[in-house]
C-alpha cells in the first residue's frame, strides 16, 4: 500500500509493521517428522566411521578478545568445548589453543599433518572475532591474523580424509569459499563476511557438545549436523526472545561444491556428510559393533532401519492406518533386536 | 541554513516567472474545489503552484496543511502549519492547525494552543469549539457545557458547539436534546465521544447517522469500520475500511486495520460455551491449555464477585506480534500497552510478543476480563478511572505477586505530590501531561480501589459500579457511597498512600545510589561486599524486582559463596514479591530441586507458566517434577507443551509425554507418542524399551526410567 500524494518527493506511508509470520502447521509437527530417506547410508557411514580404528584430531582455537569481556567469553567457550571433547574420551587428540599467535596455529596443524593418516579425521574449531575485507577473511589472533586461505592450506596439508572446520567467528561466512573442498564440512556462524557482529552461535555450538538434547536421533553421538542444528535453533530463539534483529545466520556446507545451506538436513545434499560425522560420543554404542558374534544381529538391525527409512519415505502415499501398523511392527522388531544386542 | 548565491537566486526567480506564464493561473478557490471533490493529487498540484507563486503567503500553507490533514498526512500538515507560523507568528489558522493535530493525538498541548489562538482572535470559533471538545474528553461536563455555549455565542449555528451539548445529553441517555446538530460532522463528534467512553455500539450508530448525511465523510466511515472490527463484526468492518482506502482515505489506522484483518486467516479459533479463543496457529497448541483455563477461571471468579452472568461468550484474541495488537488500540487514549477490551471482545499481547519477564500475560488477562464485567454491568458508562482501578485491583486480588510493582515513576509522582484528585483522575488517562502519567494513573486508580475495598468493603465498590451504570458522576458517587466529599476522600487516600509507600519514597535517592554501588560490586565479583550491603539496600525499596534487582545480586553472591540455602531464601523473596525474570525463576527451581524441595520447585516453575510459557526446558523440568510427585495430569500438560513447542529433540519430547501417559494409564495414547518418538529416532533405546513393555504387558504399569 502506498500514499497517493506527496507534498515533495518520495514520502512513504508508515504502517505499524504488520509482519507476516511464518506458517507452521500444527498437525505437521506430529504427522510429518523429519524424514531421513538416506539414513541407512548415513548409519553405515557412521558405523564405519565409529568402528574404524582411526583417530580424530581436534583443534579448538580461541582468538583475540580485544576487550576483557570478549576475551573471557571466548576462553570460556573454548574451555567448554575442550571439556566436552575430553569427557567423550578423545583427550589424546584434543588440543585447545587460548589466544595463540598465527605461528602457534601453524605449528600445531603442521604437527598433526605429520602424524595423521588418511583414515583419520580432523576437526578445527575457531572462536573469536573475524573480519572480511571483501576478498579475504581473517581470524583475529595475536600478531598477524590468519587468513581463510592460509587455514585452508594448513588443513589441506593434513592427510586425514574427513575434515570439519567450524568457524564460529564474526564474518565467518567470508571464509567458506576458501575452506570449501570435497569431504570437508564447513560450518560458519554467519552466512557472509558482512555479518560483522560478535556471534552467539559459538556459545550454543559449545553447549551442543554437552547437551543430550542435541542428540536428536538418540544414537548416543552428536554429529556435526546435530551440533549445527542445535546451535542454529538456539541462536534463532535467542534473537526471537530478545526481540532483536538477527545479526547472524549460520550455514553448513559439506558438498564441497558451494551449496551452502542454512537449512541443512540429511535428506538434502547439504548435511549428508555432516550427519555421518560424529563430533562427540555420549554412550557405549560402539561395543556391539566391534563384537563379531553380534554381526548377524547388527545386520538385522541395519535391515530394519533401512525398512523403516523406506516406509517413512512412502508415508505420504499410504493410508495412515496401514503406515502406523507397519511402522509399529518394524519398530517393535527393531526394539527386540536392540534388546538382544544389548545383552 | 544555506544562503543561495546571487546567480542561483536569479535562476530560480526566472524559472518561477517562466512557469507562471506557461501554466494556467491557479487560485486558492481552484485548490479548495479540487480538494472538496477529493481530487487530492490535482489539488496538491495547485497548492504547489500557489506556493511557487507566493512562497511567503501563510494562507496557502494553512489551507494546504488542512488538506493534508484531511488526507491523513499529519507530518506534512504539521510542517506546513509551522512554516506558516514562521511567516506570520500570530496566524490563528496555523495555530489551530497545530492544535487540532495535537488534539487528534490526545496531546495535552492542544488546549494551550487553542487558548492562545483565542487570545489573538476572541472570535476564533474553531478554537472555542476545540476547548469544549477537550473538556468533554476529560469528562468535565460543566466546563464542556460552558465552552460549547461560548462557541454558540460566537456563532449560533456552530455545529461543533451544538454537537458537544447534544453529546452531553446523549451520553446521559437523554433521547431528546435541543442541541441536535443535524450535521454529519456533528454526529461524527458524538460517535467519537461514545467510542472513547467505550460505548462502541452507540458510537457506531452515530457514525452511521453521520454517513447518511455525508457518505464522503471518510474519517467517520473509517472510525465506524474500526469500531465494527473491535466488536468482531469483521465482514462489514472490512467493507467499510476498504471503501475508505479506495477513496484515498488511507491513514495509518485504516491501512493497518485492513492489513490486520487480512492476517486473521493465520489465526485458529477454539470455542467453549463461555469462551472464544483466537490464537496464532504457530503457538496455538502450546498456549491454548494455559490461556483457556485462565479465561474460564476468571469468568467463574468474576461471576461470583460481580454477581452477574454474562449473556454470551467472551472472545479473546492473542497477538504474538505486538504491532498487530497495537493496531487494535490506535486512536484510543490512555489504554494499557498490553491488552484492550471492547465489550465482550478482548485483545492482548501473546507472552511470545514481549521480551521474557517483561509481561505477565495472566495478570493482563484477569485485568481485561474485569473490564468485560464492569463495562457490561454499567452499559459501558463506567468512568475510565474506575474500570481501570478495579481491573488493577483484580490483578493482585487473585494473586498477590501478580500485577505491577511500585515503579520509580510512581514513587517520584507521590514524592512530587502529583497524584490527581479522584474527580479528575480520568484526565490522567485521556490527556496526560507527561508520558508517565498514564502509568501513574493506573497505579493510583488501582490503589484507590484497594483502599475503598479495605476501608468500605467490596459491596461498596459494587454499589459505586452500579451508580456509574446509572450515569452518576464520580463526585456524586463518592459522596453517596463513601459518605464523604471527594476532597475529603482525596485527603484520606493521599494519607493512606503516603503511609503505605513511606519507606520507598523517603529512601528512593539513597536506594538509587546504593543500587549503583551494588551493581559495581556484583560486576567486580565482590561477593562479600554484595552480601554485606545488599540486604539494607533491598529493604529500602523491596518492590524493585526489575533489571539488576538486589534479590538477584544477593542470590548470585550466595551461590558464589556456595551458600545455596541463603540463595534459595533470597530467590523466594524475589518470587513472592512479584519477580518475573524467567531465568531467575528457573534458577530458583533448579536450586530447590537440588535441595530436594521438589514441591516448591514445581510451584516456582508453575508460576513461570503465567509469565512466559514459551520455554520447553521449563515445561520439561516441571513435567519431571510433577510426574515424580504424582500430579500426572499436570505432568501430561507440561510434556504436551514441550511437544507443542516443536522442539529440536522431537524424540525425547514424545517419549517424556508417553511416560506420563503410561503413568496415568492412558496406554493407547502413550503408544502413539512412543511411535512418534521412534519415528523421529528409531534407535532411541529408552523409547524402545517402553514400547516393548507396553506391547508385552499393556495393562501392568511398566517401569519408567
Amino acid at each position: 500500500m502506498k500514499r497517493l500524494i506527496s507534498r515533495l518527493v518520495g514520502q512513504a506511508i508508515v504502517f505499524c509493521g504488520l509482519s507476516t509470520s511464518e506458517k507452521t502447521g500444527i498437525a505437521g509437527r506430529r504427522r510429518n517428522p523429519i524424514v531421513y530417506p538416506t539414513l541407512s547410508i548415513v548409519t553405515l557411514l557412521l558405523l564405519a566411521a565409529l568402528s574404524a580404528p582411526a583417530a580424530t584430531f581436534y583443534v579448538t582455537v580461541a582468538g583475540l578478545g580485544g576487550e576483557p569481556d570478549y576475551a573471557q567469553r571466548f576462553k570460556m567457550w573454548a574451555d567448554d568445548i575442550d571439556a566436552s571433547l575430553k569427557k567423550a574420551g578423545g583427550d589424546v587428540n584434543v588440543t585447545t589453543l587460548q589466544s595463540p599467535t598465527r605461528d602457534q596455529i601453524r605449528a600445531k596443524l603442521g604437527a598433526i599433518a605429520a602424524q595423521a593418516k588418511p583414515a583419520d579425521a580432523l576437526v578445527v574449531i575457531l572462536i573469536g572475532h573475524g573480519s572480511y575485507d571483501g576478498v579475504d577473511y581473517k581470524f583475529n589472533v595475536q600478531g598477524p591474523d590468519l587468513t581463510g586461505g592460509e587455514l585452508a592450506k594448513l588443513m589441506d596439508a593434513v592427510p586425514a580424509q574427513r575434515q570439519l572446520v567450524a568457524n564460529l567467528t564474526s564474518c565467518s561466512g567470508g571464509s567458506i569459499e576458501a575452506l570449501r573442498r570435497p569431504n570437508r564440512i564447513v560450518i560458519a556462524a554467519t552466512k557472509s563476511g558482512s555479518e560483522k557482529n560478535a556471534t552467539t552461535f559459538a556459545r550454543y555450538f559449545a553447549e551442543a557438545l554437552r547437551e543430550p538434547g542435541a542428540d536428536t536421533d538418540k544414537n548416543e553421538a552428536i554429529s556435526a549436523l546435530e551440533a549445527f542444528k542445535f546451535a542454529q535453533t538456539k541462536t534463532k530463539e535467542f534473537f526471537d526472545t530478545q526481540k532483536r534483529l538477527a545479526t547472524e545466520h549460520s550455514v553448513l556446507d559439506d558438498t564441497g561444491k558451494g551449496a551452502s545451506d542454512s537449512d541443512a538436513a540429511p535428506q538434502a545434499n547439504a548435511g549428508k556428510l555432516a550427519s555421518a560425522f560424529p563430533l562427540v560420543r555420549m554412550g557405549a554404542n560402539l561395543a556391539a559393533a566391534r563384537d563379531p558374534k553380534k554381526r548377524p544381529l547388527l545386520d538385522k538391525k541395519e535391515q530394519l532401519e533401512q525398512a523403516i527409512d523406506k516406509l517413512k519415505f512412502e508415508k505420504a502415499a499410504m493410508p495412515a492406518q496401514e503406515y502406523k501398523r507397519q511402522l509399529t511392527q518394524l519398530l517393535l522388531e527393531l526394539a527386540r533386536t536392540q534388546e538382544a544386542l544389548d545383552q | 541554513m544555506r544562503v543561495p548565491t546571487v546567480k542561483k537566486t536569479l535562476r530560480l526567480g526566472a524559472a518561477t516567472i517562466l512557469l507562471q506564464f506557461l501554466l494556467p493561473a491557479q487560485t486558492l478557490d481552484q485548490a479548495e474545489t479540487l480538494w472538496k471533490a477529493r481530487r487530492f493529487n490535482d489539488a496538491n498540484e495547485v497548492f504547489k503552484q500557489l506556493e511557487l507563486k507566493e512562497p511567503k503567503n501563510p494562507e496557502y500553507k494553512v489551507r494546504w496543511g488542512r488538506m493534508m490533514m484531511d488526507h491523513a498526512q499529519p507530518v506534512d500538515a504539521e510542517a506546513l502549519f509551522t512554516e506558516a507560523l514562521e511567516i506570520k507568528k500570530d496566524h490563528t489558522g496555523a495555530m489551530m492547525g497545530l492544535a487540532l493535530l495535537s488534539a487528534e493525538n490526545f496531546d495535552s498541548r492542544a488546549g494551550k494552543m487553542a487558548g492562545e489562538a483565542l487570545k489573538i482572535d476572541p472570535k476564533c470559533l474553531e478554537a472555542q469549539e476545540l476547548l469544549a471538545r477537550l473538556a468533554l474528553e476529560d469528562n468535565n461536563t460543566p466546563k464542556a457545557t460552558e465552552e460549547a455555549k461560548k462557541a454558540l455565542e460566537i456563532d449560533k449555528n456552530s455545529v461543533q458547539g451544538r454537537a458537544i451539548l447534544a453529546t452531553i445529553d446523549w451520553l446521559a441517555d437523554k433521547k431528546e436534546t435541543p442541541w441536535d446538530p443535524h450535521a454529519a460532522t456533528g454526529y461524527a463528534t458524538a460517535g467519537h465521544f461514545f467510542v472513547i467512553n467505550r460505548r462502541y455500539e452507540e458510537g457506531i450508530v452515530y457514525y452511521r447517522k453521520a454517513l447518511e448525511l455525508d457518505p464522503q465523510l471518510y474519517s467517520a466511515r473509517s472510525q465506524m469500520g474500526i469500531n465494527l472490527m473491535r466488536l468482531g463484526q469483521d465482514e462489514e468492518a472490512f467493507k467499510q475500511l476498504e471503501l475508505c482506502y479506495n477513496n484515498q482515505f488511507q491513514d495509518a489506522a485504516t491501512g493497518n486495520s485492513l492489513k490486520l484483518m487480512e492476517s486473521y486467516k493465520k489465526f485458529v479459533t477454539f470455542k467453549t460455551d463461555r469462551t472464544i479463543l483466537k490464537l496464532d496457529q504457530k503457538e496455538a497448541e502450546l498456549l491454548r491449555p494455559y490461556i483457556e483455563a485462565e479465561m474460564l477461571r476468571a469468568i467463574d471468579t468474576y461471576e461470583k464477585k460481580y454477581k452477574m452472568h454474562l449473556e454470551k461468550p467472551v472472545q479473546l484474541e492473542v497477538y504474538p506480534n505486538h504491532e498487530d495488537f497495537a493496531v487494535r488500540t490506535m486512536g484510543l487514549p490512555g489504554l494499557g500497552a498490553l491488552g484492550v477490551t471492547f465489550g465482550y471482545s478482548v485483545a492482548m499481547d501473546s507472552p511470545s510478543g514481549r521480551k521474557p519477564g517483561t509481561f505477565h500475560w495472566a495478570s493482563t488477562l484477569w485485568h481485561e476480563f474485569s473490564h468485560v464485567y464492569t463495562l457490561t454491568a454499567t452499559g459501558h458508562r463506567v468512568p475510565r478511572w474506575f474500570t481501570e482501578g478495579l481491573a488493577v485491583h483484580e490483578e493482585t486480588a487473585i494473586n498477590a505477586d501478580w500485577g505491577d510493582r511500585l515503579s520509580p515513576d510512581v514513587i517520584a509522582a507521590i514524592e512530587a505530590k502529583k497524584l490527581l484528585p479522584v474527580a479528575e483522575l480520568d484526565r490522567g488517562f485521556v490527556h496526560p501531561t507527561a508520558p508517565t502519567q498514564v502509568i501513574i494513573s493506573y497505579f493510583q486508580a488501582g490503589r484507590i480501589c484497594d483502599y475503598i475495598n479495605d476501608t468500605w468493603g467490596w459491596d461498596t465498590l459494587l454499589n459505586m459500579l452500579h451508580d456509574f451504570g446509572r450515569g452518576e458522576e464520580t463526585a456524586a458517587v463518592v459522596k453517596k457511597e463513601l459518605k464523604i466529599d471527594p476532597e475529603e476522600f482525596d485527603k484520606r487516600f493521599i494519607a493512606f498512600i503516603e503511609k503505605d509507600t513511606k519507606t520507598q519514597v523517603a529512601n528512593f535517592k539513597e536506594w538509587k545510589k546504593g543500587l549503583k554501588s551494588l551493581v559495581e560490586k556484583e560486576t567486580n565479583k565482590d561477593w562479600d561486599g554484595v552480601i554485606r550491603e545488599g540486604k539494607a539496600i533491598r529493604d529500602l525499596y523491596p518492590d524493585y524486582v526489575e533489571e539488576h534487582s538486589v534479590y538477584e545480586a544477593l542470590a548470585a553472591a550466595y551461590i558464589a559463596k556456595k551458600d545455596d540455602a541463603a540463595a534459595i531464601a533470597e530467590l523466594q523473596r524475589y518470587e513472592k514479591i512479584g519477580g518475573r525474570g524467567p531465568e531467575t525463576l528457573q534458577l530458583l527451581a533448579k536450586k530447590l530441586t537440588e535441595a530436594g524441595r521438589g514441591v516448591e520447585a514445581a510451584d516456582a516453575l508453575n508460576r513461570l507458566n503465567f509469565i512466559y510459557p514459551m520455554e520447553a526446558k521449563a515445561h520439561r523440568s516441571l513435567g519431571e517434577l510433577w510426574l515424580v510427585q504424582g500430579n500426572l495430569k499436570g505432568a501430561i500438560r507440561e510434556y504436551r507443551a514441550v511437544v507443542a513447542g516443536n522442539p529440536l529433540d522431537q524424540a525425547q519430547a514424545h517419549y517424556d509425554l508417553a511416560k506420563a501417559l503410561v503413568a496415568n494409564h492412558q496406554t493407547e495414547q502413550a503408544q502413539e507418542e512412543l511411535l512418534a518418538a521412534l519415528e523421529a529416532a528409531p534407535g532411541f533405546r529408552a523409547a524402545q524399551k517402553l514400547l516393548l513393555e507396553l506391547s508385552t504387558n499393556p495393562v501392568k504399569n511398566p517401569v519408567i526410567n
